[in-house]
Order: structure tokens, then C-alpha cells, then sequence
């Protein structure tokens, strides 16, 4: 015989639960929930209806321990030398089966250690500090992510974490910091304090009373994960060459260096290929005791023959300011002007 | 005054009548992976103490019928507890529901209406309530039957 059920809009919740079993969230039952069975026997005696006999039976559901930390996203934080407060960002999931606590450590790598995007730590951040997205909205809000732990983290929650720090001014181009990111659960039950170490029950477990067990990966209550933060610096080489364009003697046929002569300086800014493109630069360039600024002579944005530019830049007090333009990774500019020997 | 305590008195003897002559038992157990000696993986049922989310867990119901006279339509009824979801069942198979007790069926030949309206085999986590039912159980004759589910 085939039973069809059909649930009607007035079904009851336990029909409801029949529909398709809700899915389970990944904690699944919450830790100290009392897991009852309830059985009844009814039965008859010389054929009359005896009274209904039951029994029943229980245990707690204890406390499994299990999260993650994560990367948030997949490549590194792009810094420029000089910056602070910069982000690489975590994710601390909580699939116990309780709210929980997370204390939290940033610690960075030694030089030579694999970074998390196949890359090798080269150098350290300064000013290292970790804070949780207080306000939720996944990015450092630096007068709001103030927390440094992770507070009441429900189960199957998430929150995202943030290790700052300040790139020094000289580092290289391509230099790598990596960071690591260790999340150590907690007893939670107190907002905005960090709960008290959770020990894990290895004695005689209870049936009705609540245990704690760690099931993270190691089993140790402690997880972690890498980022890392890469330099992306201009790197420029500045060069300065000199050639006599004239004299009043042999003219522009092999001039020589003689009191009246027309010496022109160039002035090449070359920044290495795969460099981060340098903004606002500006040649500076004091004229050589014994000569004289050929006025309106400063050529800026030239290429690296001197050649080509536009007329700029200006020249008071024996200094000659020459502006150029931005310079990308592998391009060169240059700056010229001309002097006249005394 | 007297009269009540008359009724008291006529009612305690009268409870010491109604023991069951039929007893019933419920006993859980949760399955844990152990290694023996040789280091094989051997899956042992132990008393429940530590249980968490997805571990299963074995619900033993002891049945006996201690009277001097067989108990008929011997039905045994055992909602499945909330946070437990239905596996399987050893031994004598009983008849599930899957709509709160309302109607009843082995598991193979109930559906469940799906959203759309449309039907759906049902499947052992749809299952709500167990039943297993005898006509006869005679004086002395004692029985163990079983149900194996996971914890949600």
C-alpha cells in the first residue's frame, strides 16, 4: 500500500520538519542541549486497552571546537615605501557548535620564509598590530576596529580580521613581509571582554553534564594563516652627462671647452622595468661655479639621447628646477639646459 | 476533612496496583572510532558521555512483558528526539511517519510534497516517528529493538 502525504497549508510543525529535513548549519546542535527519547509501549491484557507504559532516556550534546582562518581573498597588499597602516586582511570562521572567544596574535616571518603567494619574506613591517572589524563592513576603520580579539563569535559566523603595519622608506621594490595570523579559541558569555582559556576535558567524560572537545585541524584549539604585504616602489637611476655644443673660437665643429663656450647638461631619469610608476619628480640641478644660465635653455620630458621635450622648468639663484612628467616602470626621462662658460 | 482523607487512603493502595506488567527500557549509545591493538579502525558503541554534532548515536528499546497473560496489539511508539535525524534500524523494522505521526508506512512507499507541490520519495531524515507493532507478546517473552541515527 502506498502512503502519499500531502502537507497542507496548516501543517503542523512537525509536519513542516517532514518537508525536505531543514539543512543542517555546519555547527550543527547546539552544545548543551539535552537529547531526550521518549518510547511508549501501549498494549492490551484479556483484550482491554492497559494503561500506556513509557520510558525515556537522555544525554547532553558537549561542545565540539572547530574553526578556521583564512586569507581573505588571494593576492598580497601592495605597499609603497613610506606607507603605514597598511591591511592585509583574515577571516576567522566558527563552526563549533557554540559562541566562542578568539584571541588573537600577529606575528611576522623571518627573512627567507615562504610567503602565502609563492614569494619569500624580504623584510619586516613596523608598528605591527591586529585588530577584528568591530563594525562589521570588511575594511580597517581605523578609529572603530579598535577590538584586538574577536568577541562572541556565534556559531557558524565569520569575522574578519586586520594586521596593520608601516612599510620602511627605503625598502626595495619586490620586497616581501609576510605575516601570520593565530586565532586561539576562548569561553565567550561576556561582551566586550576577552573570555578565559578553554581546556579540553581528557578525563572521564559525563553523560549529562557538557564537555569540551577540540576537533580543529591539529586539535589544539589554535589555527592560523598567512598573508603577506609586497613592495611596489619606483626605482630610479639618475645620470649626468655634460657635452660642449659650441665656443667662439670653432664654433660647433670639435668646440672646446674655452671662457665663452655654450656647454649643455643632461640630466636622464631612468626608472627600472617592472617598477611602480614615480609621480612628481622634479630635477634639481645647481649651475657649476664659473658659468652662466643661457636663459630659457631647460628642455624637460626629453628621452634618454637628451633629445626631444618641451621648453619648462625655470632657474633662479644658480639652481635650475626642471619638473617632469610621471615616469612608468622601464621609461626614462630626461632634462637639459644649457650654460655658457665665463 | 474526613471524607478527603479517606479518598487518600482508598487512592495509595490503588496505585500500588497499576505497576506495568509490561516494561520498556530506552538506552542510548553513541558510536566512537577506536583503534585496537593491531591499529585497525574498529567502530565501538559506547554509553554517551561525549557527543557532538554528527557523531551517531544507537537507541536500544527493551521491551518485556512480565504479566501472566500475553499482551496484544503490542504497539511501541518512539518519536525520533529533536537534534536526531533517523539512519536506519536493526533487527525488526519498524513502520515510519514522516508527517508528525499522522500516517504511517514503511519508509519505501512514503513521499513527501516538495515545495513546488510536486512528490518526493522520503528519506530516512524525513522520518518523525518510529513504530513497531506486535499482535501478540506472551508472559515471559522479552525483546530488544533498535534504531541508529545522527546527531544534526
Amino acid at each position: 500500500m502506498t502512503n502519499h502525504v500531502r502537507l497542507l497549508a496548516s501543517a503542523s510543525a512537525l509536519a513542516v520538519v517532514a518537508l525536505g529535513a531543514t539543512p543542517a548549519l555546519a555547527a550543527g546542535t547546539a552544545s548543551g542541549t539535552t537529547i531526550t527519547n521518549n518510547v511508549s509501549v501501549d498494549f492490551k491484557v484479556g483484550g482491554i486497552s492497559q494503561t500506556t507504559s513509557t520510558a525515556s532516556n537522555t544525554f547532553k550534546v558537549d561542545r565540539k571546537i572547530i574553526f578556521t582562518v583564512a586569507e581573505d581573498g588571494s593576492s598580497t597588499t601592495s605597499v609603497t615605501p613610506g606607507s603605514t597602516a597598511q591591511v592585509t586582511t583574515f577571516v576567522v570562521t566558527n563552526t563549533s557548535n557554540a559562541t566562542l572567544d578568539f584571541s588573537l596574535a600577529a606575528a611576522q616571518l623571518s627573512s627567507g620564509a615562504s610567503g602565502a603567494h609563492s614569494n619569500t619574506d624580504s623584510y619586516d613591517v613596523t608598528n605591527l598590530a591586529v585588530y577584528a572589524d568591530v563594525n562589521g563592513n570588511g575594511s580597517y576603520d581605523p578609529g572603530t576596529d579598535t577590538r584586538t580579539f574577536v568577541d562572541e563569535l556565534a556559531a557558524d559566523s565569520s569575522v574578519r580580521v586586520f594586521i596593520v603595519g608601516d612599510t620602511p622608506l627605503a625598502t626595495a621594490n619586490g620586497s616581501v613581509a609576510a605575516v601570520r595570523l593565530t586565532a586561539v579559541g576562548r569561553e565567550s558569555g561576556s561582551a566586550g571582554t576577552l573570555g578565559a582559556a578553554i581546556t579540553e576535558d581528557t578525563g572521564a567524560n559525563q553523560q549529562n553534564a557538557v564537555d569540551t572537545v577540540f576537533a580543529d585541524t591539529g586539535r589544539d584549539n589554535s589555527e592560523s594563516a598567512l598573508d603577506d604585504y609586497t613592495v611596489s616602489a619606483a626605482t630610479l637611476s639618475v645620470t649626468k652627462t655634460s657635452a660642449v655644443i659650441s665656443d667662439p673660437v670653432n664654433n660647433t665643429t670639435n668646440p672646446k671647452m674655452i671662457p665663452g663656450a655654450v656647454v649643455e647638461y643632461c640630466i636622464t631619469v631612468a626608472n627600472a622595468s617592472g617598477a611602480a610608476t614615480a609621480t612628481n619628480v622634479t630635477v634639481t640641478d645647481s649651475l657649476p661655479a664659473n658659468t652662466t644660465y643661457v636663459n630659457s635653455s631647460i628642455y624637460v620630458d626629453g628621452d634618454a639621447s637628451c633629445a626631444n621635450g618641451s621648453l619648462g622648468g625655470s632657474q633662479s639663484g644658480g639652481v635650475v628646477t626642471a619638473p617632469l612628467s610621471d615616469i612608468a616602470g622601464g621609461a626614462t626621462r630626461s632634462a637639459r639646459f644649457r650654460v655658457t662658460v665665463n | 476533612m474526613k471524607l478527603i482523607l479517606g479518598l487518600a487512603a482508598f487512592l495509595t493502595p490503588a496505585a500500588a496496583l497499576a505497576a506495568p506488567e509490561v516494561s520498556i527500557s530506552s538506552t542510548a549509545f553513541v558510536e566512537h572510532i577506536v583503534k585496537d591493538a593491531a591499529g585497525t579502525l574498529k567502530t565501538v558503541l559506547e554509553p554517551p558521555k561525549m557527543v557532538t554534532p554528527g557523531d551517531h548515536v544507537v537507541f536500544v528499546l527493551t521491551y518485556r512483558n512480565g504479566g501472566s497473560q500475553p499482551a496484544t496489539g503490542f504497539v511501541i511508539n518512539n518519536p525520533l528526539p529533536a537534534s536526531v535525524s533517523f539512519e536506519s534500524s536493526e533487527g525488526a523494522q519498524p513502520i515510519v511517519s514522516v508527517d508528525g505521526g499522522r500516517s504511517w508506512g514503511a519508509l519505501a512507499s512514503l513521499k513527501v510534497a516538495q515545495a513546488d507541490g510536486t512528490l518526493r520519495p522520503a528519506t530516512p531524515a524525513d522520518v518523525t516517528h518510529l513504530r513497531w507493532t506486535f499482535a501478540a507478546i506472551a508472559p515471559g517473552q522479552a525483546g530488544k529493538l533498535s534504531f541508529r541515527g545522527v546527531v544534526k
